[in-house]
């Protein structure tokens, strides 16, 4: 079977063009309809999204640093803030996993030569560059002022800056992500190698068809929210605005329709690769694999039905309230079997501490803390106390940066030597991963303790017995920030010096290990046909792994 | 899918299919699976807009009913029979490419292209008389009409508004800044004599008890903004299926579709119906509902 | 406030359901940390134990169970339910208010909180409040959503443009607490708020009937700018500012809209505060609400001490030209009190 050469790492006959330099010209990029080089345009831009978001981040812990609004205006601050909460979830966040990671590796994943509608795959890379240029543009002509939420009427009729713009920035945005899932349910019904059943996919298939779902379902309301808003803004027609009888409450109910699941959006890829990387480092099949996956869709499907959360205060009805308070508590349960089966599957592994697994630990504390707050702000009796107080800032860093961003680190760590072929420093990459796990915990725990003090969100200026906490908290963003610019530098080190990787660095049955590093174009020298189940590592998966510990060998005694 | 071992560069690719796929199943079932989807999302996307809809509609059904009452139901309907004829010609289309009859193709895609500019110019038609008529709710987007000095309108100005009856503001009025134009509340009125205001409706068109001219007419405004904002997205994407349509004219006229290959016809006649169905639920909406209250 | 330890974990606890919120608060706690240990727990002896012993060894497999399954999908179901179940009860007394409560109505705006007693008496920016009584807020807001958020109370609400929304509770005891606004409402958001005095029920009457206070009158006359009147909302200073600038006004001439130029004595300033309109700084919008019936003369007198101080300069040389002595700031508030009489009478009978 061809499983026997494909997996022979480092010694095998690489092939001379892989999807890297197969074709050097810009236009060849440009034009390209490979979901790797795709991915990789899209690894760039997201991370300089990120760090622009970052930037932002460090400008906010910098302003509360002391009580009074002395770094910035008030004024000013509003925009950092709303402009942070934007930049990282519209233009970071949302399509960090699914368009880079997921574009990278579903296809190898499945056994595909690609995505199944490479050009709409361009196309929504395009679509993001416009509108991702687009707000760029708008943040330098003056920037917005409403908060990531929009609320109306602030941002119909109050706000003097941009919103329309960046409100149809986000418009056209959604029409990239809208594609990418739409792709991906595509190429994951359609394009699986002979063999590979639903069963067989990983689970980090898995929790992107859920993704996708959510994404082609959720995205097109704010899509149209975001038009009537910027519409509303121009002509002053009363849809949001109260005061020539619109509904502000509307907007919120709208907006948080697409926003509740979005946030879904931003934790599902997340488990997906803390599915994979458990199980690859404990080198185990994942305990209750059909619960894990079938958990991801529930959690989909679910989370489409809670968005009245965000307005328990609002002045929603009091029955609604407890109906959505209900509801959240229900949302919550699929996770919880997601984290005590990642917890099982450890149970009798062999278990390495490589950086990727070091980040697949980290998550799962931190999105334990994450979700379990999350109940907290679900308790609808609690959420009056607690709601726009920084308990919710903190609430939902540790689902999405303690979640989303540690398992995007993880992930890009875990399947670096698959994409560029070289190796990091393992040494740098665990100091960095636990300075970003200090860091991180140090930034956000103590805005619990704040938040529950009833300091609130999008303060620009605080009472001053806030300030000890809040002095913790900015030396944690310290922190939390050197350990986040030291993989940029690791891993571009590693991009030139770095050491060969090999196809396979840790023996793992993944079909994404059984091609070259980097992979051809079209992702295999000989289309693959799988007999072996999901993480299997026994014999039925083909593995030589004698051949690996020769090689492991070999490589000690040089 | 069983082609997949044999599968590389030398193997014999039919017309038409993309190096991503091994064979032509795998492709049309991929571009099938891909529309559904696409639509799936379209229906979320009007959705949003529907629920705006019935969100106005139930808190001001007297200011829907007056907005819906001043829609022409007779260019509604002949829209409707066309583009259900349209739905038709559309539906052949595809039976013909199936049997691969390039002919009868070509006139049925003609003429569908020319049920959906009928469509597309009676709604020219409609906006024009919104335009003319002042009930575009963007200030600036109507008709200017400079101040007259001929007296005979200040008349009916004075009259209450409730006593403007339907069509009167039919006639000239003054307009120097495009800004939308409603003076007809007698469905107020009426609603009132009757008692089936909503709470919303007495709070929202009233000030100190009396019928307020101007609220009411911001309710009506909003009728109209939906109405227009609607039909607008629902107008682009006929003319994106006209797009479509034009492409396909083309490649159906190069012989590009046989038995064996029909797939972008059958996907366009997919989009085609998916819009005309978007259209059979704005007519009711928009045109019909609310609209015994004016006889 | 409390300020007793340097890091004030929980604010106090002042409403007769602000235990209830706690209780809550420290369940949700205890259910955490039952879920955290077992898993981190879990987790470390998991990695302590079965860290590789050689590399790529292929551990036993090891299949699913159907009864683990229910039994972690069971439990978090019914423990959530009682979360639910607790979040409720709590939220229906948060939201139910009682029919004997006494009524204050509350209005939002950017940036400032208004407040109107029953008895007529109104206040910006703070909220004195009897204790023990059940106290109902009925809410609007003339802008945008605010949100009027005291911690101590464990309680807030929006208050949504274009209805009333409501708000209870009953203080059980006498002090000072933060009152937030908690929905972002744009530039000054985080200065929109103040303070909820809860005083005993003869502190209040007091209170209703009159305020005692024993501030200098610049002194008060900030503490009316900067807190209770909300000046500063719009007169702080800085580039942003929506309101004219203060500082060295006074004695100066200011032109107004429409030509007229005017000098700024305390005639002209008590006019400014009472009515705003009358007299428009060239540049700026006519925006500045009137504060007539809202303050009373002496606070009156306060402001105007007040803003006088912001100008020492011509303050002194004002002084120097009544020939009074050249006296620092606090002192001319006498002088001022004097020049103000006259003007006082008419504004007063007017006021009748
Ligand atoms: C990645 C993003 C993400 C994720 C995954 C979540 C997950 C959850 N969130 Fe969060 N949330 C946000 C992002 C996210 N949230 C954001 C951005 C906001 C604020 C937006 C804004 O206003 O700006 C927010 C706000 C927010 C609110 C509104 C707060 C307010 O403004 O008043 C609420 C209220 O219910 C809430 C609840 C939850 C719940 C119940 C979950 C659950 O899905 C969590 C489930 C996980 C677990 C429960 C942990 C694992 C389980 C166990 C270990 C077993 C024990 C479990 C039980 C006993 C059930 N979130
Ligand atoms: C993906 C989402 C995401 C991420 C990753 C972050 C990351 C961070 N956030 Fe963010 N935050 C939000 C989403 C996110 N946030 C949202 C939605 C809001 C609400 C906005 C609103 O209210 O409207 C918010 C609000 C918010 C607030 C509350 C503001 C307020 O209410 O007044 C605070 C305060 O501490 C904060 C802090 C931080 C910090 C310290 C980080 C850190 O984790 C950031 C760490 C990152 C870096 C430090 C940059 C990394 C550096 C590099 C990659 C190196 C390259 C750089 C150079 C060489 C220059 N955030
Ligand atoms: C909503 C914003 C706002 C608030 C609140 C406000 N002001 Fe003003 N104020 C203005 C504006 C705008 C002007 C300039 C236009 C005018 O004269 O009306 C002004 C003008 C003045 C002037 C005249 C200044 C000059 O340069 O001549 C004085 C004095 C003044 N305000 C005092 C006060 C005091 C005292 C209070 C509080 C009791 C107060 N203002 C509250 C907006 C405000
Ligand atoms: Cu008012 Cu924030
Ligand atoms: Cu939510």
């Amino acid at each position: 079977m061809q499983t026997q050469d494909a997996i022979t790492p480092g010694y095998a006959m690489r092939p001379k063009l892989n999807y890297l330099n197969n074709g050097t010209t810009l236009k060849s990029w440009l034009l390209t309809k490979d979901h790797k080089r795709i991915a990789i345009m899209y690894l760039i831009t997201v991370s300089l999204f990120f760090m622009m978001g970052g930037l932002y981040a460090a400008t906010i812990r910098l302003e509360l640093l002391t009580p009074a609004s002395d770094l910035l205006e008030t004024g000013t601050y509003n925009k950092v803030f709303t402009q942070h909460g934007i930049l990282m979830i519209f233009f970071f966040l949302i399509p960090s996993i699914p368009a880079v990671l997921g574009n990278f590796l579903i296809p190898i994943m499945i056994g595909a030569k690609d995505l199944a509608l490479p050009r709409i795959n361009l196309l929504s890379l395009y679509i993001y560059w416009l509108a991702g240029g687009m707000a760029l543009w708008a943040l330098m002509q003056g920037g917005v002022d409403t908060g990531w939420t929009f609320y109306t009427p602030y941002s119909t009729t109050f706000s003097n800056s941009y919103v329309m713009a960046v409100g149809l920035a986000i418009f056209i945005n959604g029409f990239s992500s809208i594609l990418t899932g739409l792709n991906f349910i595509v190429t994951i019904h359609t394009m699986r190698a002979p063999g590979m059943t639903w069963f067989r996919l990983p689970l980090f298939v898995w929790a992107h068809y859920a993704v996708s779902l959510v994404m082609v379902l959720g995205t097109p309301v704010i899509a149209i929210t975001t038009l009537l808003l910027a519409i509303e803004r121009i002509s002053h027609v009363g849809i949001f605005d109260p005061s020539i009888g619109g509904d502000p409450i509307l907007f919120q109910h709208l907006f948080w329709f697409y926003s509740h699941p979005a946030v879904y959006i931003m934790i599902l890829p997340g488990m997906g690769v803390i599915s994979e990387l458990i199980s690859s480092f404990s080198r185990k099949k994942i305990f209750g694999y059909e619960f894990v996956a079938f958990s991801s869709i529930a959690i989909a499907v679910f989370g489409f039905l809670v968005w009245g959360h965000h307005l328990f205060v609002s002045g929603q009805s009091m029955y609604a309230g407890m109906v959505f308070s209900f509801l959240t508590m229900v949302v919550a349960v699929p996770s919880a079997i997601k984290m005590f089966n990642w917890a099982a599957t450890l149970y009798k592994g062999s278990i390495s501490f490589d950086t990727p697994m070091l980040y697949g630990i980290g998550f799962m504390g931190l999105f334990l803390i994450g979700g379990l707050t999350g109940l907290f702000l679900g308790a609808i009796g609690l959420t009056v106390h607690l709601t726009d107080t920084y308990f919710v800032v903190a609430h939902f860093h540790y689902v999405m940066v303690g979640g989303q961003v540690i398992a995007y680190l993880g992930g890009i760590h875990y399947w670096w030597p698959k994409m560029t072929g070289k190796m990091y420093s393992e040494f740098w990459g665990k100091i960095s991963a636990m300075l970003v796990f200090v860091g991180f915990n140090l930034t956000f725990f103590p805005q619990f303790l704040l938040g529950y003090q009833g300091m609130p969100r999008r303060y620009a200026a605080y009472p001053e017995e806030f300030q000890v906490l809040n002095i913790f908290s900015t030396a944690g963003a310290s922190v939390l920030g050197i350990g986040l610019v030291m993989p940029v530098i690791y891993l571009g080190h590693s991009l030139i010096f770095g050491k060969d990787a090999g196809d396979n660095p840790w023996l793992l049955p993944g079909l994404e290990w059984r091609t070259t590093s980097p992979p051809p174009t079209e992702n295999f020298a000989v289309m693959p046909v799988v007999t072996w189940e999901a993480y299997e590592y026994g014999e039925e998966s083909g593995l030589d792994v004698e051949a690996a510990k020769r090689r492991l060998a070999v490589e000690a005694a040089t | 899918m069983s082609t997949h071992e044999t599968s590389d560069k030398f193997v014999y690719h039919e017309p038409g299919l993309q190096h991503q796929f091994e064979d032509m199943g795998q492709q049309e079932e991929s571009v099938s699976i891909g529309m559904w989807a696409f639509l799936a999302q379209e229906i979320m996307f009007f959705g949003g807009l529907f629920t705006a809809y019935l969100v106005f509609r139930s808190k001001y059904p007297m200011a829907f009913a007056a907005g819906s009452n001043h829609l022409n139901a007779f260019w509604g309907g002949l829209n409707t029979l066309v583009l259900i004829v349209s739905s038709l010609t559309m539906a052949l289309t595809v039976y013909y490419a199936q049997k691969g009859n390039r002919n009868m193709q070509v006139i049925l895609i003609m003429l569908t292209m020319f049920f959906g500019s009928v469509f597309l110019g009676v709604k020219a038609i409609e906006y024009t008389d919104k335009y003319n008529h002042g009930i575009v709710p963007v200030t600036g987007l109507n008709k200017v009409v400079k101040a007259d000095t001929k007296s005979e309108h200040a008349e009916v100005k004075e009259k209450p508004c409730y006593e403007v009856s339907h069509g009167e503001e039919e006639e000239e009025y003054v307009n120097p800044r495009g800004e939308f134009q409603w003076k007809d509340c007698s469905l107020v009125k009426l609603a009132q004599d009757h008692n089936y205001l909503t709470s919303a409706e007495k709070i929202g068109y009233f000030s100190n008890g009396e019928i307020d001219a101007d609220k009411f007419r911001d309710k009506v405004r909003i009728f109209f903004f939906l109405y227009f904002v609607m039909t607008g997205l629902h107008a682009l994407h006929m003319i994106v299926g006209l797009g479509l349509m034009t492409w396909l004219l083309w490649t159906a006229w190069k012989k590009y579709y046989s038995a064996d290959y029909y797939m972008p016809v059958e996907m366009s006649g997919l989009y085609w119906h998916f819009v005309d169905i978007v259209w059979i639920f704005l007519f009711p909406l928009l045109y019909l509902l609310g609209r015994h209250f004016m006889h | 406030m409390q300020n007793t330890t340097w890091v004030p974990l929980f604010p106090e606890q002042a409403s007769t359901f602000a235990w209830q919120v706690d209780a809550l608060y420290f369940y949700l706690i205890a259910v955490s940390i039952a879920f955290t240990i077992p898993i981190v727990a879990a987790i470390f002896f998991f990695s302590l134990k079965y860290r590789e012993k050689e590399k790529f060894a292929t551990p036993e497999e090891m299949h699913g169970s159907m009864v683990l399954e229910t039994v972690w999908s069971i439990i978090p179901f019914v423990v959530s339910m009682t979360i639910f179940l607790g979040g409720a009860i709590v939220f229906f007394n948060q939201y139910t208010p009682p029919d004997d409560a006494m009524e204050i109505y509350i209005v939002g705006k950017q940036w400032m909180w208004k407040a109107q007693h029953e008895t007529g008496q109104r206040e910006i920016n703070d909220l004195h409040i009897p204790v023990g009584r059940n106290v109902k807020l009925t809410m609007a807001t003339e802008d945008v959503i605010h949100s009027f958020f005291i911690p101590a109370f464990r309680t807030k609400a929006d208050v949504v443009p274009g209805r009333y929304t409501y708000l209870w509770f009953n203080a059980t005891k006498p002090g000072k607490y933060h009152l937030f606004c908690a929905e972002y409402c744009g530039l000054n958001h985080s200065g929109m708020g103040g303070w909820v005095y809860v005083m005993e029920q003869r502190d209040f009457d007091n209170w209703l009937s009159g305020n005692v206070s024993g501030q200098t009158p610049v002194e008060e006359g900030r503490d009316l700018f900067t807190n209770k009147l909300g000046c500063a909302s719009c007169h702080a200073g800085g580039p942003a500012q929506r309101g004219a600038k203060l500082e060295n006004v006074f004695n100066t001439d200011v032109k107004l809209v429409g030509g007229g130029v005017v000098k700024a004595d305390e005639n002209y300033i008590r006019n400014s505060i009472l009515n705003p309109a009358s007299q428009v700084v060239e540049g700026f919008q006519p925006i500045m609400p009137t504060f007539k019936g809202q303050v009373t003369e002496e606070q009156l007198n306060s402001l105007v001490a007040y803003i006088k101080s912001l100008s020492p300069n011509a303050a002194a040389a004002a002084s120097a030209n009544t020939a009074a002595a050249n006296k620092p700031v606090a002192k001319p508030a006498a002088n001022t009190a004097a020049a103000n009489k006259p003007a006082a009478k008419p504004a007063a009978n007017s006021n009748k």
